[in-house]
């Protein structure tokens, strides 16, 4: 697929300092291509998710097809490729926090929320009207020690109860 | 009572041990710094072999062995470090990153000394975001201390580590897909003949090794193979004649969760029996052991008749199991086994690459023939098999009986075992995800089978006692067919 058919209204552009940072990415590896995985982890810190712009332009920094660029994004789980929440809330649910449990989180989140669980192919299924949550299922988030647990962006919460999850949403700023 | 030994985790709870300062007063860097004045790159690589050190991420392949592999001729060499912890129920590595980020930075500077590796990347799975944070900062300070950079410690050799972040793929953790993701692709794992050893990530030789098997590596060179190899039990190969020594040395970071009091990462010889570990955890929470995982979500299960096998590469693989990656996941008597197999099962239909078709299309059939059995629509009775044999006319034919069968349970068997063959060991897929995808739900399925059946027959779910739930142990392949090896000290 050429570069020119995807029609795209706005341009997307990395800001001075994700530009800085991805200048300094790419001298890490011997082929553009390497630096694909930390460039598309910029754009979606920037964006907040891997729009056609995104792509299109993450394309032409390591000088590929968007096609190849859409083929990585729709493998990696991480990756969205619609628009969530301001907060993306991960509720592990593999068999150590299931047997700790994770299902009472998940319902209690679900009713607290007001919301469904995001699929992959459909995230604002589970994306709150006002926008502020989304609320997804994941594999194992590797801390079965302090089981259960979910994380909330980039943080996680350990030893979960419904009293510590209403403690936790309440803390989150608006 | 077994005493926890802490080797890898000794400093770990020291406040800001993450800093250099802190890890520097704690012999930090000293093991490094003993390598390149005492030692030659040949000579730490044959070290690492003596000390038997078997890799610690899933396979147990002899590190030493592995690097042997690796043409010294051919530039550059590269080292991935496999940070991409995404087993069900493994969790040290976080600890290591999280906390003491150095003495990860000193494995990978002892490994490229002895490989003369220039560039390290380490590929820390995307939900890290915590460690890669700890350990980039760990990483900053060794460059501004020139334990990185050009010219490492004045021995002339260059050494750079970059942090590479995943995006939540189970199937990078596979060397190969890790090496692919790391190229910027489909973490889609490659056919093996050429090893990454021959040609990894850039078709260059590479050596993927496990965060833990690397910082085991100041330590083997810090206090000599001697001391090393003392910690564990040797075995007797006995397939070799005179019989072979059988290395299972050093400590592993044992994770252990599920129903026991204390869940955590607990550092162990390698070679305590599965009771001695729970103990050692805190005792079980509740009454008795149902069924144990001993290595991750993939490992066959082990049933309450099997809970004396000791927890080691040979004896597990012995047992028809594995050590893999540590993560022993426990369950009482109130677990029902088709739901935990139901549990695991979705999470290998979600993580299938879909690059071969038997893995692809096999692994979400699985699941939804437990699903089934699970919603209580298990099929049984739908088809019956005509019993051959000789009628009563004295001819062979249909004799009339008819045999009622569990169709979904030879379904589940059947399907399977034809993504991995548990019997003989073969897959039909190109990297192991297969055989990790059909060793639990055939090992489940054979151990528990009861559980299964009562959950056909009766329509739901049903817990039966632990006593009937569990294939007698004259039933069982694995206990019948389970080999105990002995010690190397103790042959005659």
């Amino acid at each position: 697929m050429s570069n020119e058919i995807i029609q795209i209204e706005t341009p997307f552009q990395f800001n001075e300092e994700n530009k800085r940072e991805f200048d300094e990415l790419i001298g890490r590896y011997p082929v553009k291509e390497a630096a694909m995985l930390p460039t598309l982890h910029l754009a979606q810190r920037q964006e907040g998710y891997i729009s056609p712009a995104v792509m299109k332009y993450v394309a032409e920094l390591l000088e590929l097809s968007v096609m190849k660029v859409k083929d990585v994004v729709t493998f990696y789980p991480m990756f969205f490729e619609e628009p969530v929440g301001k907060y993306v809330i991960r509720v592990c649910h593999t068999l150590p926090c299931a047997l700790r449990d994770c299902k009472v989180v998940l319902d209690h989140l679900k009713a607290k929320l007001g919301t469904d669980i995001a699929s992959e192919t459909n995230l604002a299924k589970g994306t709150t009207d006002d926008g502020k949550f989304t609320l997804m299922k994941v594999e194992c988030l590797a801390s079965c020690d302090v089981a259960p647990v979910i994380m909330v962006n980039d943080d996680l919460y350990k030893n979960l109860t419904p009293e510590k999850v209403d403690d936790i949403l309440e803390q989150l700023p608006n | 009572m077994v005493q926890e030994r802490q080797i890898l985790y000794e400093h770990l709870d020291v406040p800001n041990i993450n800093t250099f300062d802190v890890f520097r007063q704690h012999e930090g860097y000293t093991r490094f710094e003993k390598a390149i004045a005492e030692y030659q790159p040949e000579e730490i690589a044959q070290m690492v072999w003596d000390a038997g050190l078997k890799g610690r991420g899933g396979a147990g392949f002899s590190t030493g062995e592995k690097w042997s592999f690796v043409p010294r001729d051919i530039e550059p060499r590269y080292l991935c470090c496999n940070a991409d912890e995404s087993e069900p129920g493994t969790f040290s590595n976080r600890y290591v990153l999280e906390k003491n980020p150095h003495l990860l930075i000193e494995g990978i500077l002892i490994c490229c000394y002895a490989m003369g590796i220039e560039t390290t990347y380490v590929y820390i799975r995307g939900e890290f975001t915590l460690g890669k944070k700890m350990l980039d900062a760990a990483i900053k300070e060794a460059y501004e201390q020139s334990y990185l950079g050009e010219n490492v410690r004045d021995t002339g050799q260059t050494i750079n580590i970059y942090t590479h972040p995943g995006a939540g793929a189970y199937i990078c953790g596979e060397e190969t897909g890790l090496i692919e993701s790391l190229e910027g692709k489909r973490g889609q794992p490659r056919n093996k003949p050429p090893f990454p050893a021959v040609q990894g990530v850039f078709m260059k030789p590479t050596v993927v090794q496990n965060v833990e098997t690397l910082c085991n590596l100041p330590f083997i060179v810090g206090n000599g193979v001697e001391w090393y190899t003392q910690m564990g039990p040797t075995y007797a190969d006995t397939r070799k004649d005179p019989p072979e020594p059988d290395r299972n040395t050093g400590t592993k970071l044992y994770c252990i969760s599920g129903d026991v009091n204390e869940p955590g990462v607990y550092e162990l010889e390698l070679g305590l029996t599965c009771t001695e570990l729970i103990e050692v955890a805190g005792g079980l929470r509740g009454e008795e052991v149902k069924a144990v995982i001993p290595g991750g979500s993939s490992a066959p299960i082990l049933t309450h008749y099997e809970l004396d096998t000791r927890l080691d590469f040979t004896s597990l693989t012995l047992a028809k199991s594995m050590l893999g990656s540590g993560g022993i996941i426990v369950m009482n008597e109130t677990r029902n086994i088709v739901d935990c197999l139901l549990n695991i099962m979705k999470f290998y239909a979600h993580e299938s690459c879909g690059q071969c078709t038997p893995c692809r299309w096999g692994t979400p059939w699985v699941r939804d023939i437990v699903q089934r059995i699970a919603d209580g629509e298990g099929r049984q009775t739908t088809i019956t098999r005509p019993k051959f044999g000789i009628t009563e006319s004295g001819r062979w034919g249909d004799t009339g009986e008819t045999e009622e069968i569990y169709e979904d349970l030879d379904l589940l068997e059947n399907v399977a075992n034809n993504i991995a063959n548990v019997d003989t060991m073969t897959w039909n897929t190109i990297c192991v995800f297969g055989i990790a995808v059909s060793w639990p739900a055939v090992s489940y399925m054979r151990k528990f089978r009861p559980e299964f059946e009562a959950a056909i027959r009766e329509g739901k779910l049903v817990t039966l006692p632990i006593a009937e739930a569990t294939v007698p142990p004259e039933e069982n392949y694995a206990y019948q067919q389970r080999f105990i090896p002995k010690e190397f000290a103790d042959l005659e």
